[in-house]
């Protein structure tokens, strides 16, 4: 141990390699993906082409968008399993909105998207107050969320999918700017945003305390309960923003649309290191997560395997991210 | 071969990171006796028995079980080996019927290798019976039962092996003095069989009432071991107290300004699960240390917790500086500036693996940010000049607090709460797993923060911390307030006796309505 005015030596180099240890984490997550790239461009003559890697990123687009979402959700130690339902139903309430007689086709979509996000923030806040307040494990309150946002988008439309938007509408989902994906540009505005809080704010702070901690951080005098809605209302102003990319996409909304979504959410955030039990992960994990299932999706197509042999590689690595997340966790505390 | 005593102890010790919790203790028990574990809080005997029980090993020393090296690696190999323990905290499967509690370990099996259901009512029945609770139905799920009962079935539980050794670590702290007799009996009962019982009890007349020896532990050593015929009361607790009384402290008294209403008046306070019919009431001037001396569970916890806010109190009335006050939460205790350091700084106390400057930083988080904004530079100087000021031990601020031992660990969290600069600091064993060098700095920065003027409450349960610490103690005994010492008047017995006081008069009180 170090004489204690050395600490006040601004960064020493313990603190440099204290940093550096959290960086590697992400790096080593970013390393599997790199080596998963190389091992597909070896296979495929294709996948390494810009048309593959301007796919993939239109493909992963909607997940990464959802997963930020999840991740703050994920690190309070939450869970949100209403993702895809909550997401069909704003995508029918914007559907809806777009389509209203005497509105231009500006007011129109930006009235769209406020709505559509208002819709996934109110299902949050609802996830979000119901558990913190009567404690109740957010698993069962998303569950019982996923029934009734789906049976509401079912409801709203009569089980009927709604089309025929604007033609400046449809065209985003396709759209490319400097040769990426406009849909993609918005999911990583979205993961700025969501880097941004989480290591910028006192509110991000408050989010990675209680993942680790809760008593002592209502110890030390916080509204513990309004940091975790808040997470939930952040998760569900994100599904509002993916539902509206995803019906560009699709060019409809749809009541059916976005099923098993929240698996796909929740499993990019967690091969992107982000711990279940809440408290430690990062945003640009979750980033390099989505990558890894989307390049892994892609790249299995190209080399020919079956839908349902995909579906089993994919739940493999999911498995093998959270044991290697175990032998992380053990080394770390070893370690001290 | 019948003189082999029932189990020997040489030189046991056992190691605590900075703290000796037993020191080559050496303890031989009888067959068939009934031998009492005195001692005050941290004098190891929980640290004992936790190695009797092979829940914790030692770092060195032998043991030896009617003859033959014992050496329990975990509690099953102890069970084996015939020693059982009834915890002081009750482990029950509450979902299970009593006869599955009674016989879990061995469960009765048929032929086919199913759970015999007949063979395990009547072996329930039989324990039951011993333990005096002949009326209860051994098919009841435990959950429907009340504490004294518990305990009198984990008794029970602890008879149906062959155990040649029991273990009672404070057996009678739930029950009522009927059910404390029966106990008594019980164990008379057990002692008459051949069975060794060792017992453990905050009240000491029990232990004359049952015991033919008594050992006295005393930070970490036997302080000696004597047939408690002959023995007085006033003999165990000096004793356990020991005769060299702490020594002279270099404290003067601080000079209180008594026309300035005091920091903290607390008028009828009453928590949950009070026990005491008098609520407490006490006062706090700035610039003092006033200690809150009495024994694990009277009390103190809960009240400085109450003040707090951290769990809401049940009645009373807080004044700051003359003002009342409502503290419903910690919140409120903090813009009142109140702050409590609670007794498990790593579940309560700290976000282990988090950098050092945030867990300074966590109660005070407007002084490290702009509009919503965390400014890291402000952020690092804050937790670097704690860092100087408290003489935390560190590489960097940006280290995970796991990383840090035990004393610099607590400084984090002192660091936490100084860096509100409080007018009132609670703290509720501020110096348990501390190292000593750690102790004395911490002891030497509250005393320098109280000649700055904070008013300062410490509980603990070393009686010297509080003597060589304090200007004033208040002693709690059962939830209530049973004296207050100025410090020209501290005396370890005098203390010692006010701690026990209520739990000796209400045992009085209980026996004698309970006699027809």
């Amino acid at each position: 141990m170090s004489n204690p005015s050395d600490a006040l030596a601004a960064p020493s180099r313990t603190s440099l390699r204290h940093r550096t240890r959290a960086v590697l984490r992400e790096a080593g997550i970013g390393v599997a993906l790199v080596a998963l790239v190389g091992v597909f461009a070896m296979l495929s003559p294709i996948f390494l082409t810009s048309t593959n890697i301007t796919n993939i990123f239109t493909q992963i687009s909607i997940n990464v968008i959802l997963a930020v979402g999840m991740t703050f959700v994920i690190l309070i130690g939450g869970i949100d399993l209403s993702v895809g339902s909550v997401m069909a139903f704003c995508a029918v309430v914007a559907g809806t909105v777009l389509k209203l007689e005497g509105l231009a086709t500006g007011p129109a979509i930006a009235l769209a998207l406020l709505a559509s996000v208002a819709v996934g923030a109110v299902c949050g806040l609802a996830n979000g107050a119901i558990s913190a307040y009567w404690a109740i494990p957010s698993f069962i309150v998303t569950l019982g969320m996923l029934n009734i946002a789906r049976g509401a988008a079912l409801q709203w439309t009569q089980a009927r999918s709604i089309y025929e938007f604007p033609d400046a509408f449809n065209d985003f989902g396709s759209a490319t700017v400097l040769g990426l994906p406009a849909i993609f540009l918005v999911a990583l505005a979205l993961v700025a945003v969501g880097w941004f809080v989480l290591n910028r704010t006192v509110f991000g702070r408050l989010v990675y305390a209680i993942g680790n901690n809760e008593e002592a951080v209502r110890l030390a005098g916080h509204n513990v309960r309004a940091v975790k809605i808040a997470a939930f209302v952040i998760c569900g102003a994100a599904v509002g923003v993916g539902a509206v990319i995803y019906m560009t996409r699709l060019t409809i909304a749809s009541p059916i649309s976005g099923i098993g979504f929240e698996l796909n959410a929740i499993a990019a955030v967690i091969i992107g290191g982000t711990s279940l039990s809440g408290g430690r992960g990062s945003i640009v994990g979750t980033l390099l997560g989505a990558c890894i299932i989307g390049v892994l999706a892609n790249g299995l197509i190209l080399i020919g395997m079956s839908d349902f042999l995909r579906q089993m590689v994919t739940g493999f690595v999911i498995i093998l991210a959270v044991v290697l997340d175990v032998y992380r966790a053990r080394l770390t505390r070893a370690a001290d | 071969m019948a003189d082999t005593p029932a189990l020997e102890l040489h030189g046991i010790t056992r190691r605590h990171p900075g703290v000796l919790a037993l020191d080559h203790v050496d303890l031989t028990l009888q067959r068939g006796e009934v031998h009492a574990l005195a001692g005050e809080n941290g004098a190891g005997k929980s640290s004992l028995i936790k190695i009797l029980c092979g829940a914790d090993r030692a770092n060195s020393g032998r043991m030896v079980l009617f003859g033959e090296a014992y050496e329990p690696h975990n509690p099953l190999a102890a069970m084996r080996a015939g020693i059982r323990v009834v915890h002081q905290e009750l482990h029950m499967l509450d979902e299970l019927s009593v006869a599955e509690n009674l016989l879990f370990e061995r469960l009765p099996r048929n032929r086919l290798g199913l759970l015999d259901r007949g063979a395990l009512r009547r072996r329930a029945a039989e324990l039951l019976a011993m333990v005096g609770l002949d009326d209860l139905d051994p098919s009841t799920r435990v959950a429907t039962l009340g504490m004294a009962q518990r305990q009198l079935i984990e008794i029970a539980k602890a008879l149906s092996g062959d155990s040649r050794i029991v273990i009672m670590d404070e057996p009678t702290a739930t029950l009522t003095p009927r059910e404390t007799d029966r106990l008594l009996q019980l164990i008379r009962q057990l002692r008459d069989r051949g069975v060794t019982v060792v017992f453990v009890s905050h009240h000491l007349q029990e232990l004359f009432d049952v015991c033919d020896r008594v050992t006295v532990l005393r930070n970490g050593r036997k302080v000696d071991t004597r047939p408690i015929a002959g023995t007085t009361t006033d003999d165990l607790v000096r004793l356990m107290v020991g005769r060299d009384l702490a020594g002279p402290s270099t404290r003067e008294a601080p000079v209180l300004d008594t026309t300035r209403p005091p920091a903290l008046r607390v008028e009828g306070l009453r928590f949950r699960g009070q026990r005491g019919a008098t609520p407490l009431s006490f006062n706090l001037r700035y610039g003092e240390i006033v200690g809150l001396a009495g024994l694990v569970g009277s009390g103190r916890t809960e009240t400085v917790r109450a003040l707090f806010g951290a769990d809401r109190p049940v009645a009373g009335q807080v004044f700051r500086d003359g003002r009342a006050v409502r503290i419903d939460s910690p919140a409120d205790a903090l813009a009142e500036g109140i702050c409590l350091l609670t007794e498990n700084r790593k579940d309560e106390g700290l976000i282990l693996d988090m950098p050092i400057r945030a867990n300074v930083s966590l109660a005070n988080l407007p002084a490290v940010s702009r509009s919503g904004l965390m400014q890291a530079g402000a952020e690092a100087d804050a937790a670097r000049r704690m860092v100087a000021d408290l003489q935390i031990r560190l590489a960097s601020v940006d280290q995970a607090v796991r990383e840090l031992s035990g004393g610099n660990q607590q400084k984090v969290v002192l660091g936490k709460w100084l860096l509100r600069e409080p007018k009132v600091l609670l703290l509720d064993e501020p110096t348990r797993g501390v190292d000593v060098g750690a102790k004395a700095e911490i002891h030497a920065l509250l005393e320098r923060m109280a000649a700055r003027g904070l008013a300062v409450l410490v509980v603990s349960s070393d009686l010297r911390e509080l003597m060589g610490l304090c200007d004033r103690m208040m002693v709690m005994s059962r939830g209530v307030i049973t004296g207050e010492v100025p410090r020209a008047q501290f005396d370890e017995e005098a203390i010692l006796a006010m701690a026990y006081q209520e739990y000796t008069r209400a045992a009085a009180r209980e026996t004698t309505t309970v006699q027809p």
